[in-house]
């Protein structure tokens, strides 16, 4: 290759592997991420099944290595604008927008947070509390350095507010900061940028949004999070503790026609964070079929059995109101029943980010018919796309679970380095 | 010699020094006996507060330094650097931690002055007893020894293969393509298998940076990464030295036998195939009875020996599919029946599979109890009701296993087996195709059942992992703070052998003591707390070190 260096799209477990990789073997690395954070999708997670291994903890040596790595030049707050040229010598344009916080000066003591009037809610923790104009999107995140969100701080909305300027022992605070536009020169590009849960919102026949209590699978999981909103307790939006728990497999299954691969198993994971919490809630799973391929996943599901879950089967299921409170009704064959519960967990379908289309017309790649970018050929080019020199991992290309993830990550790698160069 | 020991405060901005007394802090350190150097400084990971360690350092000719600041994930390895840069064994610095585990926690002001106090007594206790340690480099081999032939084994040896890389490719049988040559069609587009590993074998054959020996296997596998010394027995029945610095184990998996399990009739009615039998008859073009007339009616029955296992094979539920295709487009007429306990099919594409498979007629019966009779396949329903149906051909799905040569590749490789007995990966999140031994790889089904796509992906990760960290003419340099055992206090009894996970320990036959593989210890510590005579030891950790620690922590 002409060029040896490498650009990677993402900064999730799959795009920090294959960066640290790349750079192990000599090469410079760009690697460009949409948000002021590392280790993706991921750190959000309390548990990864099936070992129930901390995942911040799984994460944070990566992330810690990936900041020191002289090889590794991290972009955040970036996206990628302009992809030109070809297989060894590609130019992109990236804009990397201002974080108003320097990297070098900041130490992360978050002095600046408490006097900022902002407070809007937190996206990492899904809404589920609140945040400043000035923030970390939560404890540990990597690089633990904040940034100023422009759109919210009233700075940057005619007022004269410098409060946590002032607050800054180390002037790490730089208003100043310009957003830039960098041109880079890569040999490959590996595109990892992760996916999207589905909204259940837009099937309302699971009563998301209507019942208080109904939660996504990513806002369960910060709240059984030790660093989230909750500190890890799990609770009604009344405060108490919720008695009885159906969670929900499959949910936009049907509406996006394909299985999202990872949920049975996510699912059978918070039958573990429950009992862990409240060894007396009742809990009932709601599936269709058990996805759980592999050699280690049965074990965990018959495990999980064990713990006291009940399974129940269901071809249409929903989220009814009920005079105290709601009940799942759900339908098998021409039977069915109703169950009431306190809280409910759904798990949506992962599905592509809602700017795939937009990156894939950047980066002169095609997308599948249900918009995750499409592989070479399914079977045996699965890392590889329609246009040289660009590879796909992770769940950008299908979804999947870390183990795959990290395979395809370093099978990119492995494509790449053995075009030599 | 005697030590100049120097003690560096940082006060990291308000951070430490709000709820750390500093001035207490110097004045009570400065009057202990060995402290040469006492200083404060308000941002020691700054560029300037660097600068000062630096030049202090230089000044004062100190030996040792103990800094009290942050965590050590925080700044061990920069404080480290400017060690280094000041001229001084990066090993002689301790840093101890008074923000996170005292500044940071303890409200009482005067309470975590006295903690950061005792931290900083603790560190300058061990430091004495640091030893130097330095960086090692060893020479290595680039070549790599990929066993099995299969489409991983392939595809591995086909990105490793350049002109400074050779691979030694040792297939068991006397040809390529391993499981996915005996298939008749691959999913979901329905190509000629044939078609696709005959281009593989192909560019195998060709290359000329892959040597191939076929009917060979490997009897000895001896060394570690970068220098590993394997034997090979070959066709002619020559026994080969071959000298690689990585080894890939690609060797596939066996089908549950079917003889196993006599509910499923196979072998005692006729017309019932395993799968691979079925795929056979496809190749060979036509589907057909024992008696050479075409079925009727075909049963396909998932999950044959799951339940037995204790795991779901994966990729089962995807190729019954197939089948239902391969017999709709050879006889339309005929009735297909799918028995089934769970329908996995995972993925953006496999759905529409089942669903285009679905609308041509094939009939989805879910049961986990399945029995085949004569003509017959009794089975019973989710409700628990008995029920039959008329077949006259079967065909079987059996469990994917490990290939019979799994436990005897193992224990050669020192590698371990995990569930269902297949080769367990170094970690199963983020290190899924390396194994506890390094500069061992595992892919394809030998790490786990799966289809063939993830098995291509895994061979390529494992051209990742090697292409990426076995570079020509470029040395290795392995870990530091390794064990290691004091030949004098060595028993012998080898108890250490038996806990090392990464089989960094060998024992020497002829002075009666175990010795640590430098190049293999990755300093975990695990001989260390089973040693019965207190012979080994990590590096930089040493018992001494703890103890003097700890001691004065606790004082």
């Amino acid at each position: 290759m002409d060029n040896r260096n490498i650009l990677v799209i993402g900064a999730g477990v799959a795009g920090i592997n294959a960066s640290l990789s790349l750079a192990d073997s000599g090469r410079k690395v760009y690697l460009v991420e949409q948000t002021s954070y590392t280790g993706g999708t991921v750190i959000k997670f309390e548990k990864v099944f099936s070992n129930l291994e901390c995942a911040t903890c799984m994460v944070a040596p990566k992330q810690q290595e990936l900041l020191t790595k002289e090889n590794i030049e991290l972009f955040t707050i970036t996206e990628v604008l302009k992809v030109e040229g070809s297989l060894g010598n590609f130019v992109v344009k990236v804009k990397k927008r201002a974080r108003y916080v320097d990297l070098k000066a900041c130490i992360g003591c978050s002095a600046c947070f408490e006097p900022c009037p902002v407070s809007v809610k937190n996206e990492f923790e899904e809404g589920l509390s609140e945040r400043k104009a000035i923030y970390i999107p939560c404890p540990g995140a990597l690089p633990n350095v904040p940034a100023i969100d422009t759109e919210n701080c009233v700075r940057f909305n005619g007022k004269d507010c410098k409060l946590c300027e002032e607050a800054c022992m180390f002037e790490a605070i730089d208003f100043e900061q310009k957003d830039e536009e960098i041109e880079l020169k890569v040999g490959a590009i590996v595109v990892a940028t992760g996916f999207s849960s589905l909204d259940p919102k837009e099937i309302p026949k699971y009563g998301y949004r209507k019942f208080s209590d109904v939660y996504s699978a990513l806002e369960f999981e910060r709240m059984f999070a030790s660093n989230g909103p909750t500190t890890g307790e799990i609770k009604l939006r009344n405060g108490e503790s919720p008695k009885s728990v159906a969670i929900v497999h499959c949910v936009g299954r049907e509406e996006k026609g394909y299985c999202s691969t990872i949920c049975c198993m996510n699912s059978l994971k918070f039958v573990h964070y429950l009992k862990e919490k409240l060894p007396d809630v009742k809990i009932s799973e709601f599936c269709s079929d058990l996805c759980i391929p592999g050699k280690s996943y049965e074990k965990f599901y018959e495990q999980t059995k064990t713990m006291g879950v009940d399974i129940i089967r269901f071809d249409d299921i929903a989220v009814k109101e009920e005079e105290k409170g709601m009940s799942v009704k759900y339908k098998i064959d021409d039977k069915g029943g109703s169950l009431p519960v306190d809280m409910v967990i759904l798990s949506p379908a992962l599905e592509p980010r809602k700017d795939a289309s937009k990156l894939a017309k950047i980066l002169g790649i095609s997308q599948d018919e249900h918009g995750f970018f499409a592989e070479k050929h399914s079977e045996i080019a699965s890392v590889e796309t329609s246009r040289e020199g660009i590879f796909i991992v992770g769940c950008a290309q299908d979804p999947k679970d870390i183990q795959d993830s990290v395979a395809q990550s370093e099978a990119a790698v492995g494509k790449i380095l053995s075009l030599g160069g | 010699m005697e030590e100049k020991i120097g003690v560096y405060v940082c006060e990291c901005g308000p951070n430490i020094a709000d709820n750390v007394d500093i001035d207490r802090v110097m004045k009570t350190i400065s009057s202990l006996p060995d402290v040469d150097v006492v200083e404060r400084h308000k941002l020691l990971c700054s560029e300037n507060g660097k600068k000062f360690l630096k030049e202090s350092i230089q000044k004062h000719g100190l030996t040792r330094i103990v800094v009290a600041a942050c965590s050590p994930k925080q700044h061990e390895v920069t404080f480290m650097k400017v060690c280094e840069e000041a001229g001084i064994n990066p090993y002689f610095f301790q840093l101890t931690n008074i923000r996170e585990q005292c500044a940071w926690i303890i409200t009482d002001k005067e309470l975590a002055t006295e903690r950061a106090i005792r931290y900083i007594r603790a560190a300058l206790r061990r430091i004495p007893f640091h030893k130097a340690l330095v960086k090692k480099e060893i020479e290595t081999n680039p070549d790599v020894l990929v066993i099995g032939g299969g489409i991983a084994g392939m595809e591995a040896s086909l990105l490793l293969a350049s002109g400074d890389r050779k691979i030694h490719l040792v297939e068991k049988t006397d040809v390529l393509g391993g499981k996915v040559k005996e298939l008749d069609k691959l999913l979901p587009r329905m190509e000629s298998s044939l078609d696709i590993i005959s281009q593989r074998i192909q560019e195998v054959k060709q290359s000329e940076d892959i040597k191939l020996y076929t009917n060979s296997e490997v009897e000895e596998v001896l060394g570690f990464l970068g220098n590993f010394v394997v034997k090979v027995k070959t066709g002619e029945n020559k026994e080969l030295e071959l000298r690689v610095g990585a080894i890939v184990v690609a060797t596939g998996f066996s089908m549950l036998n079917l003889k196993q399990l006599p509910r499923y009739g196979y072998g005692q009615y006729d017309n019932v195939y395993t799968a691979l039998e079925f795929e056979r008859m496809n190749i060979d073009g036509k589907i057909l009875r024992k008696d050479g007339k075409p079925p009727k009616s075909i049963g396909i029955i998932h999950c044959v020996g799951r339940e037995e296992r204790g795991y779901c094979s994966g990729v089962c539920c995807m190729y019954c599919l197939k089948f239902a295709n391969y017999i709709k487009s050879k006889l339309p007429d005929a009735n297909v029946t799918e028995f089934y306990q769970d329908l996995s099919i995972p993925g953006k594409a496999r759905q529409k599979f089942y669903e285009d498979t679905k609308a041509k007629g094939v009939n989805f019966i879910r049961s986990n109890e399945v029995e085949v009779m004569d003509k017959v396949i009794k089975y019973k329903t989710e409700e628990g009701e008995e029920k039959t149906s008329s077949v006259d051909m079967v065909i079987l799905a059996p469990a994917i296993e490990p290939s019979g040569d799994t436990a005897k590749l193992a224990e050669m490789l020192r590698i371990s087996q995990g569930d269902g007995g297949f080769f367990q990966e170094e970690h199963p999140k983020l290190a899924p195709v390396s194994t506890s031994m390094e500069g061992i790889f595992i892919a394809g089904c030998s790490q786990g059942p799966k289809n063939i796509p993830e098995s291509i992906v895994q061979a390529q990760a494992v051209a990742g992992r090697i292409l990426s960290s076995l570079i020509p003419g470029k040395k290795l340099e392995p870990e530091i703070k390794t064990s290691e055992i004091s030949e004098a206090l060595c028993i012998g009894c080898q108890t250490c052998l038996e806990v090392c996970t990464y089989g960094a320990i060998y024992f020497d036959e002829m002075k009666r003591v175990s010795v640590v593989n430098e190049v293999l210890c990755r300093g975990c510590g695990n001989c260390v707390g089973s040693c019965p005579s207190g012979a080994a030891s990590v590096k930089h950790s040493t018992t001494t070190q703890l103890h003097q620690e700890v001691v004065e922590a606790l004082r």
